[in-house]
């Protein structure tokens, strides 16, 4: 029932919200020459982040190649990297009518942005583009469709998620290969911890679900991981669910994984493995470039690091985590406009730039790219390494947060240390970690 | 007359009324920012039904009376042994107030690699000294409150500093005429100097129970409320509930922690006769 009496109250605040959002977009404008100028939320220069570095540089490019008919302008946007306030911000931003004309999000904030309204559906646009549209992988845009078949953003990425070793520690301890089994793994894990060697890196948060993605996905777990997840309930009725929790809590209190492993910050899990303290650390493509190679490792640790598919519940049967990562999504609906958003994403889905991206980042190309000319870009080879592993896996999974609510994150922070801690048995955590995820989420 | 007072009472409508209209009115309603729809006492009922709700109103009480029955006496015997102004005094009121200048974000990031299970400094001293050194203090049910209130309930300048300040303002005639009488420097402590800071005591019992509780920061970074919502306070609730966007019923929580703070502000007043005269 609605009220017109609290009407010019909303009202106020709404006006309020929205003079708080102003400054997060702008309007797409045609300068003086008839240039077609558009906003990117997430085109900022960054000393730090490589994905948005490669965003600024590639909107660089856009400008030159495009000058006099399209420039981006780009917004310093504080919520530009990947953080728990970014949805919020986007959603303040969309109320206000006042989203970027160009930005990134991932797929379980683009499933909560599009119930606004506002962004824009690139289907038509991939239908009336076949040629275009056939260049993406199958799949990668699995994650980022709408009820109605929507397309609510252009993949930037399409990686193979699996776990890094340190072999020279792997070797000290009588292995000359990374386990392929878990019960390997567990073996492996008791013989690190005889020489005071953590096993497992992680963090409570983006680590430790990785890991239990992989546990569920190697252990028949698929269609979890792709359908049962979206539910609200019945999770502990899964026994591959059920199995890959209790599994990895199990590794916490044998005194697998590195003590501080609970805080949500990938810092603790990155820096037990860039200090060698621990042996292995699951994480995507992109680890090489933002830690592998920087100033925090320990002097030659990328030189004795591998990266390898999970292990599998039984021998054979290893399997990788597929993810599209973020995707561009468009807040206008100014024709002009959408005609220089169209030509972006064509610009920056195009085998230059997608390879561009690859060497920038470390993150692979979410369209299919020339043998020839992928090799004569000088991939980073542990990436390409578990890339072409990753095509004979038997098991290809989705990442929680693609078909999971959106609030997961916040639950599993809040209720695993919990769990592992003994406070709580397996059907409880389950049950409320689902409950939990779909509430945070506002569902 | 009246007009000269428009400009203020602009800004106190703008500023005050009108905040606390939309926080009061919401609160009664779902509201996601524009939509509103008036559900009457339906965000207190799901309030009640929350025990997520309790644990956080549990730890809100919970910090602010560790606050209190920590920082008081020791800000109040601190401030009272240095208005002796021992050698060293001016050093030493330096060194206990800074922390309370020190914002609490830059705190809680200090008090997390001081907790660090794996490389942080508590761990590491237990270890030194033959004790177990591998609990994660911040994210072990058993401990994560108490470690979270160990960071700030040892902050006592603010309180010391107030009271040094009411005990230079006590004539000293009134210590002359104990000393006349033979009162030792403890007596007059006990009987003269700690009765007349009745009046500051209960001034910075308000204040301290007015700040916890609505504490935010320190525990959002911490611990962001975990684990299994054992640090979460009433604020941080509040905020989970606006990012969710649910802000009517975030209000709804604000409202009662307005409410928590009017009940204690008036219970401490009456204890305390704050105002009264000495």
């Amino acid at each position: 029932m609605h009220h017109r009496g609290t009407s010019l109250l909303a009202g106020t605040a709404a006006a309020l919200v929205i003079l708080a959002g102003c400054g997060g977009g702008a309007e797409s404008s045609d300068s003086a020459s008839g240039e077609v100028v558009i906003t990117c939320g997430t085109c900022q220069q960054s000393p730090t982040d490589p994905f948005l570095q490669y965003n600024y540089e590639a909107a660089q490019r856009f400008n030159e190649r495009y000058a006099g008919t399209y420039r981006i302008e780009t917004l310093e946007n504080p919520n530009a990297g990947s953080s728990d306030d970014r949805l919020q911000y986007y959603q303040r931003l969309a109320m206000a009518e006042d989203l970027p004309d160009l930005f990134q999000l991932n797929s379980g904030e683009i499933r909560a942005l599009q119930e606004t309204g506002r962004l824009h559906d690139f289907a038509p646009d991939l239908a009336a583009d076949e040629e275009w549209a056939g260049t993406f992988h199958d799949q990668v845009f699995d994650a980022l469709r709408g009820p109605d078949d929507q397309v609510w953003a252009i993949p930037q990425q399409r990686d193979a998620i699996g776990v890094f070793y340190n072999a020279e520690l792997l070797e000290r301890a009588g292995y000359d290969a990374f386990p392929s089994t878990w019960d390997g793994f567990e073996q492996l894990a008791q013989r690190l911890r005889a020489d005071g060697v953590t096993a497992l890196a992680l963090d409570g948060d983006w680590a430790t679900m990785l890991m239990w993605v992989h546990l569920i996905g190697t252990g028949g777990g698929e269609d979890f991981l792709t359908d049962g997840i979206a539910a609200a309930d019945g999770w502990a009725d899964d026994p591959a669910v059920v199995a890959a929790t209790e599994r990895l809590r199990s590794w916490h209190v044998d005194g697998y994984v590195n003590a501080d492993a609970f805080s949500g910050e990938f810092q603790n899990a990155a820096a037990a493995f860039l200090s060698e303290q621990a042996a292995t650390i699951a994480n995507g493509p992109w680890f090489v470039k933002t830690n592998l190679t920087g100033d925090a490792a320990s002097p030659g640790l990328y030189e004795k690091t591998g990266y390898a598919p999970a292990p599998g519940w039984t021998e054979g049967e290893r399997g990788v985590i597929v993810v599209s990562g973020a995707g561009w999504v468009s807040g206008t609906t100014d024709e002009r406009a959408l005609e220089a958003v169209r030509e972006f994403v064509r610009f920056v889905s195009s085998q230059d730039e997608v390879l561009a991206q690859a060497v920038a980042t470390g993150a692979s190309p979410p369209v299919a790219v020339d043998p020839a000319a992928m090799a004569a870009a000088g991939l980073e080879p542990l990436v390409t390494g578990l890339a072409e592993e990753a095509a004979e896996v038997t098991h290809q999974y989705p990442h929680v947060r693609v078909h999971g609510p959106a609030g997961f994150g916040v639950a599993w922070r809040n209720l695993w240390p919990a769990y592992v801690d003994g406070s709580m048995p397996t059907e409880q955590f389950l049950d409320r970690l689902a409950a939990d995820a779909r509430a945070q989420a506002g569902g | 007359m009246a007009v000269s007072l428009l400009p203020g009472a602009a800004l106190f409508a703008t500023f005050f009324l009108v905040p606390l209209g939309v926080l009061v009115v919401t609160a009664f309603s779902r509201w996601g920012g524009l939509d509103l729809a008036w559900t009457g006492l339906e965000n207190y009922r799901r309030m009640l039904d929350d025990p997520v709700f309790f644990s956080a109103l549990g730890n809100t009480l919970f910090y602010a009376a560790a606050a209190v029955a920590v920082q008081v006496p020791l800000g109040v015997a601190a401030g009272m042994v240095l208005a002796l102004r021992p050698r060293g005094w001016k050093a030493f009121r330096a060194i206990i107030f800074v922390p309370f200048v020190i914002s609490g974000a830059a705190y809680a990031l200090v008090f997390s690699m001081f907790y660090n299970a794996r490389a942080g400094l508590l761990n590491n001293a237990l270890a030194a000294l033959g004790l177990p050194g591998d609990r994660d203090w911040l994210f072990d049910t058993a401990t994560a409150r108490w470690a979270v209130a160990g960071t700030f309930v040892f902050v006592v300048g603010f309180v010391m500093i107030l009271v040094m300040a009411e005990i230079a303002a006590i004539p000293d005639e009134v210590y002359e005429a104990a000393q006349i009488d033979g009162a030792s420097a403890w007596r007059q402590a006990v009987h003269i100097t700690l009765p007349l800071l009745r009046n500051v005591i209960g001034t910075v019992i308000l204040i301290r129970l007015l700040v916890d509780i609505g504490m935010f920061d320190v525990v959002f970074i911490l611990t962001a409320g975990g684990p299994d919502d054992a640090t979460a306070t009433l604020a941080l609730y509040a905020y989970r509930a606006y990012l969710n966007g649910e802000w009517g019923y975030a209000n709804a929580v604000g409202s009662t922690i307005l409410v928590v703070g009017v009940v204690l502000i008036v219970a401490v007043r009456r204890l305390f006769r704050v105002g009264e005269g000495r």
